[in-house]
């Protein structure tokens, strides 16, 4: 391996830091060159993502970019054996084929909301700088290898996002904030309650080891959880995860997010935060117990419905352009319920591949709707119409972006929504065939709200707007470029994800079949 | 030498290039890029017409090859192509119309400012609709299903600016995907049922009666909804008329052609399984010749002379399917052969009503009249397009509409029998009252119209040879296309279960069939063309019956208060409840959190504070936690 591999995770996870140092520095009046190195320093961890992608190993399971270090050591007590037991902290990282991607996903969508924030005007030096702390944050979450990293970097995301939200978002920013802050902690709180029972148990942050532990039968660490207490424990993080997906009931926060906050961290959020949901639900949720999460599953296949359906007969009547894809969001995070809830390979892919490609989509509309706004002031769908006569390109492009979401082959939106239905039709046909009907409602609000948008007679107000500039064109052109790379070639991100996919279906399966 | 079967894979690949082309070079290229899309599609053409030959003079298997395209889990999911004689068949008819029509459209176009967009989606249409009729899994088929699906959207609503088309072209796109979504799970389940998406091994697996019965007619009744919505068949109708709103070269090619064709395409390509159930196939029997019947009573009364060519093509897509539904090797052929006839008459009346849009800029053919002197090549060949459809001897209709009857007639269906006979009167009839109205009699409207270019009667012309002599590659005399499409594949198939039974039809039906369309002809004649019977006395005596079919039945005012309003109150009711009562209830037990929380402690007078006492709350908790219950105490002390 190259020389440096072995501190390459570390070194992509704090990149950003060198930017943080660099705009600290610069007077905050000065907000070209904030905005410059704002930019350019999200490139940092962009390539080292890239060069880490080059050299990650297809071909194996196991973690790889291993680093551990001891950390911190508090002993607290004498283990019967008589040697002093610490309460220890390790910092310890690695990726699979599941993180990998998301890690990817991230530096991307982190570089284009970067140049997506060029229209940002005020408070730039601190934007910048919390902007790169939230992608310390999001890279460390999918790095972590140990549990009270994963939730140290898990706050680290809420409290730039709280900022980002309450200062540089739009009229009734504070409340949204406030709103984020309140659910997510309790989420977190949750989380932390279930991370320290674990703890606890089995004596180890390390996530790896715990899902080995625990999912070796007759382990004799394991043999105190009970089926209850397991239970319990996976429902505590089903739930912390369900708050972040976001599930039905627990999902009236992102919409206040979605329309509140400025469209380049609606980006991230929605391109990136909700997923850390749908990873920690996979990696932890069904990695620790698989068994409790195979019993469970028919209700999450309902709940995946609940949301499939729910998010898009909302959608269908929403009159703000961000409400319909803040629904959109549910709806589509509902497949991934799905996909999960299929407990095979197929089913677990098209999640794994709704994740990413709900990423990247729902990144390229709501950058498209800050253009729309930009422009026209509102996105009020009602007061919009006819944009296709002055801004071709970027009706287009929303076209495109809408079609995506629609589950157009060809696209990535339709390879995740495919097999995660797939996937489903081989345990609860029935549940999959009323959960399909999704495919159907999501044609119908998309489209009214496209075409109410860029169809139709062009207002005299809107004969003049500006179609898109070239700092513009740079995220539209990426965002499509890599929703129809995987639309054609699903390879691409499918590769990666196959051995780590295949340690988790066999457990999950052995236990079903 | 399989040279240029090897090769079919380029068919479809020509004209993505000439998507590729004009999409970045559209700005540059402006109308040259209809030279891009016609010499590329031409290319295509060339390659499916030797493929074609090769195919039919060498016989022998299907040819088929596939290469990994992803693998899941132990599962490798495949792409490729194959040859069979039926989309060899398929494959000269698409990239024909489509090369005539986008010839055509190089005067019909010419002029308009999004000119190179317009070839920009044709060529992708034409990529879209080979790329369907190549695949050899039915995962692939899908792809191209819905890439057609949302060509045929984006060139209905190519005048977007106009509020009929916006609504047109959403209406196409969601009615069709009510059919997708049973096409879709159809798939799904027969993945699972079969462990494949490739017909062979799913139709091995029917072969080999590894599906239970139910499974089959779920499967195959499932896939025939897909090919309802794209086919137009009754209830999902709908659209296809609407669609009329698009520029008439995409309703000739797309909407009469290819596209609406490929939901009989789908049919005929899963055949195998349609015949392992009867009642699947009792279903796509009546689901045609309902729709024949109904559009067909539709088209009699319309005005627009696009939407009378819209019924017509739905009823005679319900021709089709009513002939794959009676079954047996007579039916199969029966209903893939009236599939390429009608291509080629239907592009043709297509052609011909722009080419009469063109010179009078109206689709009202009551503001029509007098045009067989001023257009007598668009006029010529549009008599010779309805003497097709009508089913008069010796033209191309005649021939592929007998095979129908004989097949139908053959399975011992005679309500069905009844029914296309009726629908037969109905096509000569309205047909005709469509060429009297529009090219004889006086000018109704005021316009100075003159005969188009000839880069719009050139494809005509060809088109109205096509329609003359297309049939006579099946006659009852010289079944050359039976034999051959019964030569391999799914034809063996169809033999092996019903044998060979392709007896035509006995000569009194096909004297019988070509009197009744003779008689709708020259009815046609004394109430528009001699104008010696009053066109009104009909809808005098029964005015309600008038009234609904003028009115299409109502279907559209049914659907839009059945499901489209309560969509929409269901969507309100529910927006309330997320607003009220989900986020009402979070929030009252946020407001009850803060209001302990405000008793307790002053540090939480902020959000940020309370979040940051939680965490530290936490690590509290997990130290005394672990304390508590490491074996041998704590070094607290606690639980010694």
């Amino acid at each position: 391996m190259v020389s440096g591999a072995n501190i390459l995770l570390s070194s992509l996870v704090f990149s950003p830091l060198l930017a943080i140092l660099v705009i600290a520095c610069i007077p905050g009046r000065r907000f070209a060159a904030i905005k410059q190195v704002g930019i350019l320093g999200t490139l940092l961890p962009l390539i080292l993502a890239f060069w880490m992608f080059g050299l990650f190993n297809y071909d194996t399971s196991n973690l790889q970019f291993v680093e551990r270090h001891d950390w911190i050591s508090i002993p607290i007590g004498l283990a019967q054996t008589g040697t002093v037991f610490a309460f220890e902290i390790n910092y310890e990282l690695g990726v699979d084929g599941i993180s990998m991607p998301l890690i990817l996903l991230t530096a991307i969508i982190g570089t284009l909301a970067a140049v997506a924030s060029w229209q940002i005007k005020k408070r730039l030096k601190e934007f910048f700088i919390l902007l790169h702390l939230l992608l310390i944050g999001m890279l460390g979450v999918f790095a972590a290898d140990n549990l009270f990293l994963f939730f140290i970097f898990f706050e680290l995301t809420l409290v730039p996002m709280y900022f980002l939200i309450g200062i540089w978002g739009y009229g009734e920013r504070e409340h949204a904030a406030n709103k984020f802050l309140l659910y997510n902690g309790i989420g977190s709180g949750i989380m932390l309650l279930a991370f320290i029972a674990i703890f606890v148990v089995m004596r180890t942050l390390n996530i790896d080891q715990i899902a080995a532990i625990l999912t070796t039968p007759d382990h004799p660490v394991t043999a105190a959880l009970t089926p209850t207490v397991r239970f319990a424990l996976f429902m505590a993080l089903f739930v912390a995860f369900a708050i972040k997906l976001p599930v039905f009931p627990f999902h009236t926060w992102m919409l206040k997010v979605h329309v509140q906050a400025p469209p380049s961290i609606v980006m991230i959020h929605s391109g990136i935060l909700l997923k850390m949901g749908a990873y920690g639900l996979l990696r932890m949720g069904i990695g620790f117990f698989p068994e409790q999460a195979y019993q469970f599953s028919t209700w999450l296949a309902i709940l995946g419905i609940i949301n499939v359906l729910y998010g898009a007969v909302l959608a269908f009547v929403q009159k703000d352009l961000k409400m319909v894809l803040a629904y959109s969001s549910i709806s589509h995070m509902g497949i991934v319920l799905l996909g999960f809830a299929a407990m095979n390979s197929i089913g677990f892919q098209g999640a794994m591949f709704q994740v990413v490609s709900h990423g990247f989509i729902s990144a390229l509309l709501f950058f498209l709707i800050g253009v729309i706004w930009d422009r026209t002031q509102t996105s009020m769908i009602d007061d919009l119409g006819g944009l296709s006569k002055s801004m071709p390109f970027v009706s287009g492009v929303f076209l495109a972006g809408g079609m995506a979401s629609l589950g157009l082959p060809g696209m990535s939106g339709f390879i995740s929504e495919f097999f995660a239905f797939l996937g489903l039709f081989g345990r609860m046909p029935v549940l999959a065939a009323i959960g399909a009907l999704g495919i159907v409602l999501t044609a119908v609000y998309l489209l009214r709200a496209i075409m109410r948008t860029t169809f139709g007679p062009t207002p005299s107000r809107f004969t003049g707007l500006a179609d898109a500039q070239p700092m513009e064109v740079i995220p539209m052109v990426v965002l499509l470029g890599f929703i129809i790379l995987i639309g054609v070639y699903p390879a691409v991100l499918g590769n990666p994800m196959q051995q780590a996919l295949k340690t988790i279906v066999p457990i999950v399966t052995g236990i079903g079949g | 030498m399989d040279t240029f079967l090897h090769y079919a894979w380029l068919i479809p690949l020509f004209p993505l290039l000439a998507f590729i082309v004009i999409v970045s070079f559209g700005r540059q290229l402006k109308e040259g890029a209809a030279i891009v899309g016609i010499g590329l599609t031409a290319v295509s053409f060339g390659i499916a017409v030797l493929a074609f030959w090769q195919r039919f003079r060498d016989g022998g298997v299907d040819y088929n090859y596939v290469v990994d395209w992803l693998h899941v889990g132990d599962i490798v999911i495949n792409m490729g192509f194959e040859v069979t004689p039926l989309n060899a068949m398929m494959l000269v008819i698409v990239t024909l119309v489509s090369l005539l029509v986008q010839i055509y459209s190089k005067g019909y176009m010419h002029g308009d400012e999004r000119f190179p967009v317009f070839y920009q989606y044709l060529a992708l249409f034409t990529f879209s609709m080979l790329g369907l009729v190549i695949s050899p899994n039915l995962l692939q088929v899908y792809i191209f299903w819905e890439l057609v699906g949302v060509c045929s959207f984006l060139l209905v609503g190519y005048y977007y600016f106009k509020p009929e088309a916006k609504a047109a072209a959403k209406k196409a796109f969601i009615v069709t995907r009510i059919g997708d979504l049973g096409l879709f799970i159809g798939i799904c389940l027969l993945f699972w049922w079969t462990g494949s998406f490739e017909y062979g091994p799913i139709f091995e697996s029917v072969a080999l009666g590894r599906l239970e019965p139910w499974m089959i007619t779920v499967a195959a009744i499932l896939i025939f909804i897909g090919a309802m919505g794209k086919s137009g068949q009754f209830p999902l109708h709908t659209w296809l008329p609407d669609a009329m709103e698009g520029p008439t070269p995409v309703s000739a090619l797309i909407h009469a052609a290819t596209m609406v064709a490929a939901g009989v395409y789908l049919v005929a390509a899963t055949y195998p399984l349609f015949i392992a159930s009867d009642t699947a196939l009792t279903v796509v029997a009546y689901v045609g010749g309902i729709t024949a019947i109904f559009a067909a009573s539709i088209g009699l009364t319309q005005r627009d002379i696009k939407r009378v060519l819209a019924y017509s093509t739905v009823s005679q897509l319900g021709y089709m399917m009513m002939a794959l539904g009676v079954a047996g090797a007579a039916g199969y052929v029966a209903g893939s052969f009236h599939l390429m006839t009608h291509a080629f008459f239907k592009a043709l009346l297509f052609l011909g009503a722009g080419s009469v849009i063109h010179a009078v800029h109206t689709q009202d053919v009551f503001e029509m009249g007098g045009l067989w002197k001023k257009m007598p090549v668009t006029a010529l060949t549009f008599l010779i397009g309805c003497l097709a459809i009508a089913g008069i001897f010796p033209f191309a209709g005649f021939w592929s509409k007998e095979a129908i009857l004989g097949a139908v007639y053959g399975a011992h269906r005679y309500d069905l029998l009844v029914i296309a006979l009726v629908a037969a009167f109905f096509t000569a009839f309205y047909m005709f009252r469509l060429f009297f109205l529009t090219f004889t009699g006086k000018a109704r409207g005021k316009h100075e119209a003159h005969e188009s270019p000839g880069v719009m009667t050139g494809p005509l012309l060809i088109l109205a040879l096509l329609a003359v002599v297309a049939g006579f590659v099946n006659t009852p005399y010289a079944p050359l296309l039976t034999d051959w499409l019964l030569s391999t594949g799914t034809g063996t198939a169809i033999v092996n279960v019903f044998g060979e039974g392709t007896e035509h039809a006995a000569s009194w039906l096909q004297i019988v069939a070509l009197l009744i369309s003779v008689l709708g002809v020259i009815l046609a004649y004394l109430m528009y063309g001699k104008k010696s019977v009053s066109p009104n006395s009909i809808p005098e005596a029964m005015p309600w019956l008038y009234r609904l079919s003028y009115r299409k039945y109502y279907v559209d005012e049914l659907y839009q208060n059945v499901i489209v309003r309560p969509l929409g109150w269901l969507g309100i009711i529910l927006n309330g409840f997320d607003k009220y009562v989900v986020d009402g209830l979070v929030g009252l037990t946020a407001k009850i959190t803060q209001g302990i929380g405000a008793l307790h402690a002053r540090v939480q007078s902020g959000q940020i504070q309370s979040y940051g006492a939680m965490v530290l709350f936490g690590l509290l908790l997990l130290i005394l936690a672990i304390s508590l219950t490491v074996e041998g105490g704590g070094l607290f002390g606690f639980g010694r």
